[in-house]
């Protein structure tokens, strides 16, 4: 199930909580978070002892997911909490009741913001009963005990009266399944107490160990691979400076700066202006690697994967480009973090030329034989192993990344914007026995086509936005009703995603589906 | 396309809009006996009375507190309008004469309980009660619990802080009620029940989410617009899926739309597949004036052949309405619901015939209603 979803409306955007959990760190003279709560919650949170409170001490989220909850008891509960004050709160409960690294590899996306990503967490059943309405990531980025998941399915029957009337609700008894069926699953898969929680809680790291160098390595959809170096300094507890300097495969570069914090010894939260637009950081921190995703705070669909390695320890990220053509040169980048030592392609790629070499960076001219082993190969630096590189002699495919995407109409005077498409043309060749490999992202020239009939009828592709040829870059429409349309609607569309890839001389095509939807009237940290 | 994923894209198909507004009509203009009218609610919170006869505004009243949903039940005596509003928690007796307020009911019964009734809203025969089911939950301090419904029983002369003489609990997941001539409920939820309001009384009259059609799905019904028809009858619609065989394939299986009938004289009911699926009809209705011809309305108005289960003619708008209403002689449609104008179509022709604009906004999922002073 995608998570795209239409929401009646947007207390998110009250909040200006759209984006993203703030990082500034709070000021020598504020109280702590024990004071707030106990006088800002406590009067609905019986206090349960010390530093224990009614429901508040009874689960476990994410950063994002504690912010969430406390936005909301602001939206529909009538809460009056100070900015600061709330970032106190998030990060004293992230912290204390956090989840294990472990607990939330499965659903980072969500809090990445990858939001053309397609689920695959739980059942039909857990798809149709909670994954309807929000993204399937949500409650799996909780914990909490049987009677916390009952007054769960409570509250949102509640909340939401007409729930229970919906399509896949309104064909069962919804609430008994909810509570009868839903509730023992969720307590067994996501219970309160687990291993994972109490053996992070004692191995924590320091968090001083983030302080330093980190060599990065990534890829932005619809625009290029990027590399460069991050410099972590101290500011505080949990709190640290950053600065970037990076540069996009084709050569142009990039400065950052910003701050960032670190909750629960591993979730980097980092906001960051590089170029002049806040970009945020969601990373996981860990041995010596941050691993993540960093996209634009207003448009969350441009952004990049992203990958680093902290100076100390010798680390083999990447190569950039991730593949070669047999019988070709081209020049590689070797990325990492003390790279030292001699450059290894394997059997039939020889290295003709070091172009340069920095502890971050090893640049080199190869030459691959005509007769090179076409597959995805293993690569090293010196004693380092990391990344790989496919060799290839023809692209047999092309595939169109991401293959199912929702954009979104938007602008035109409304509160919304627009939600770009954004792609990648990933090329796929076969190994001698004829199994497909992923050769890697190249080039293409980009096109919509209508999905349908009916989108051919409705002239789709004349109104639901633009596709950039040269990019893979599609702008949607504007928002509102378009009277030049039938029935006066609006510019939502059914597109297919065409990209050509020349390969040699050789037109592969390969197609994805876009749906141009309408906004996202609640767009909260966690779809 | 299965049903479920029909009434998705329904959904999104859905556009909203305001238009220009004409100025409100003058609110103390006495409606004339004997006369017919299309009575509809729009935003902020209207309640407009169409004269159905010359096709015009007539007069509007304001409502008291937020829009929403708007649902309409007319007093049998053709005086008064009741209206489901504020966001599903309300209802408000209006006098058509006079617009005055005369009847007020919160359906929550405590502070501490938010109780909101989906689309349920009906009179006695009478129409010296008012039956509202109501699906409550008990706001604790830190936590809600979800509570049984409860059917409210009102006396309409109780005035602005009106409360329930009787209530009785009541399944989950039931929409529009109305009553029979012998004063029992028929109520639409899982299945279609038939309610005692005197001892609460409940039982299933027609199987749905239950029924034992051979080769038939379970049927979908999301049905909430509780017209009172010329032809006094309580109806609905549904879609089920046909299996080719016992091996109930979807793939192969044919989608059907069905009426359902509820004659409210006599408390019997047809059930009744009328068409294959090939679009979405959020209301639809029988002629007065032929029983075979069967009309429905959202992205097209189409009408059937019940018997040959046949499309006889359809005719495109020029927005999505939501709400079908037919006049008493049958031979004018009235299209409501959906951004701030009545379209009217002539029933046999499909032509269209006329538009009323209203002052205000949207009519959403206003539930309109004709009636003869």
């Amino acid at each position: 199930m995608l998570t795209h979803l239409l929401r009646r409306y947007k207390p998110w955007h009250i909040l200006g909580v759209a984006a993203p959990l703030a990082i500034c760190a709070a000021p020598a003279d504020a109280r702590d978070a024990q004071t707030i709560i106990g006088q800002s919650c406590a009067a609905c949170h019986a206090a349960e002892g010390k530093n224990s409170w009614s429901r508040i001490s009874h689960q476990r989220k994410t950063p994002e997911g504690w912010l969430m909850t406390i936005a909301r008891m602001q939206t529909m509960h009538g809460l009056v909490i100070s900015d600061e004050d709330r970032r106190t709160v998030v990060k004293y409960l992230a912290d204390k009741q956090g989840l294990a690294p472990s607990e939330t590899e499965t659903a980072r996306y969500a809090l990445e913001r990858s939001l053309n990503t397609v689920e695959h967490i739980g059942s039909e059943q857990y798809n149709q009963m909670c994954a309807r309405c929000h993204s399937a990531a949500r409650p799996a980025l909780q914990r909490r005990p049987a009677k916390e998941w009952e007054h769960l399915v409570h509250f949102h029957l509640g909340q939401w009266p007409s729930l229970e009337y919906q399509a896949q609700a309104r064909d069962r008894d919804w609430l008994q399944v909810a509570l009868k069926e839903m509730v023992p699953l969720l307590a067994k898969e996501y219970p309160l107490d687990s291993k994972a929680w109490s053996d992070w809680q004692r191995h924590k790291p320091q968090p001083a160990a983030l302080a330093g160098r980190w060599s990065f390595s990534g890829h932005m959809l619809g625009k290029d691979d990027v590399l460069g170096v991050m410099t972590v300094s101290p500011a505080g507890k949990d709190t640290f400076k950053v600065a970037m300097q990076g540069r996009y495969a084709d050569g142009q570069s990039f400065n950052g700066s910003g701050s960032a914090l670190l909750y629960n010894g591993y979730e980097w939260r980092a906001s960051v202006k590089v170029g002049g637009v806040a970009m945020r950081q969601v990373l996981m921190a860990r041995d010596g690697e941050m691993q993540g995703r960093m996209f634009e705070e207003t448009h969350d669909e441009r952004g990049l994967d992203f990958h680093a390695a902290k100076s100390g320890s010798g680390k083999l990220l990447a190569v950039q480009p991730d593949f070669v053509k047999a019988g070709s040169e081209t020049e590689l980048t070797l990325v990492g973090a003390n790279l030292q030592g001699k450059a290894d392609f394997g059997p039939g790629i020889q290295v003709v030329s070091v172009l340069s070499q920095t502890p971050e960076q090893v640049r080199v001219k190869v030459k691959a034989s005509a007769d090179a082993a076409v597959g995805v190969r293993s690569i090293s630096l010196g004693r380092l192993k990391g990344g790989s590189l496919a060799v290839y002699q023809q692209v047999k495919e092309v595939k169109v990344l991401p293959a199912f995407s929702v954009s979104r109409i938007g602008g035109n005077g409304g509160s919304t914007p627009k939600v770009e498409g954004r792609f990648d043309a990933e090329a796929w060749s076969q190994d001698t026995s004829g199994k497909p490999f992923r050769v890697g992202v190249m080039p293409a020239k980009w096109s919509v086509a209508p999905f349908d009939e009916r989108a051919e009828e409705d002239q789709d592709v004349k109104y639901a936005g633009k596709m950039q040829a040269d990019s893979g870059i599609f702008t949607p429409g504007d928002a509102g009703p378009n009277p030049a349309r039938k029935m006066s609607t609006n510019n939502a569309g059914n597109l297919k995603v065409i990209a050509t890839v020349d390969d040699s001389g050789r037109a592969l095509k390969g197609e994805g589906h876009m749906i141009v939807g309408v906004q996202r009237w609640n767009n909260p940290p966690i779809p | 396309m299965s049903v479920k994923t029909i009434f998705k894209l329904a959904g999104l198909a859905m556009a909203f809009g305001t238009c220009a507004q004409p100025t409100l009509a003058a609110s103390d203009l006495a409606l004339q006996k004997g006369h017919e009218y299309l009575a509809v609610t729009n935003y902020p919170n209207n309640l407009h009375i169409i004269d159905a006869e010359n096709d015009s505004l007539y007069k509007s009243c304001r409502l008291p507190d937020a829009f929403g949903p708007g649902t309409i039940q007319i007093s049998p005596d053709k005086t008064r309008a009741y209206v489901l509003n504020n966001h599903y928690g309300d209802i408000y007796g209006v006098e058509l004469d006079s617009c005055n307020v005369v009847f007020h009911a919160t359906l929550s019964q405590q502070p501490t309980e938010r109780a909101r009734a989906i689309f349920s809203i009906g009179l006695s025969p009478d129409g010296k009660e008012l039956y509202s089911i109501v699906n409550p939950t008990r706001m604790n301090r830190d936590n809600y619990v979800v509570e049984t419904p409860r059917l409210q029983v009102y006396s309409t002369s109780a005035g602005l802080n009106a409360k329930p003489e009787r209530s009785f609990p009541a399944p989950r997941q039931t929409t529009m009620l109305q009553a029979a001539d012998d004063g029992s409920l028929f109520v639409v939820g899982a299945d279609v029940y038939k309610m005692d309001p005197h001892s609460g009384k409940t039982e299933v009259n027609i199987p749905l989410r239950n029924w034992t059609r051979p080769l038939y799905s379970p049927p979908d019904v999301l049905y909430v617009w509780p017209q009172q028809r010329p032809q006094h009858t309580f109806n609905l619609l549904y879609t089920a899926a046909r299996f080719k065989d016992e091996k109930m394939n979807p793939e192969t299986a044919d989608n059907v739309y069905g009426f359902i009938d509820i004659n409210l004289a006599n408390g019997k009911s047809e059930l009744v597949d009328f068409a294959p699926i090939t679009e979405v009809y959020f209301t639809g209705a029988r002629s007065p004036k032929d029983s075979n011809l069967m009309y429905g309305v959202l992205n097209r108005l189409a009408k059937y052949d019940i018997k040959e289960k046949k499309l006889l003619q359809s005719a495109s708008l020029d927005h999505s309405y939501y709400c079908l209403t037919i006049n008493k002689a049958g031979n004018k449609l009235y299209l409501s619901g959906t951004f701030n104008d009545v379209a009217i179509f002539d029933a046999d022709s499909l032509k269209k015939i006329g538009n009323v604009k209203l002052p205000g906004g949207d009519m959403a999922i206003t539930t309109a209603q004709i009636f003869t002073r």
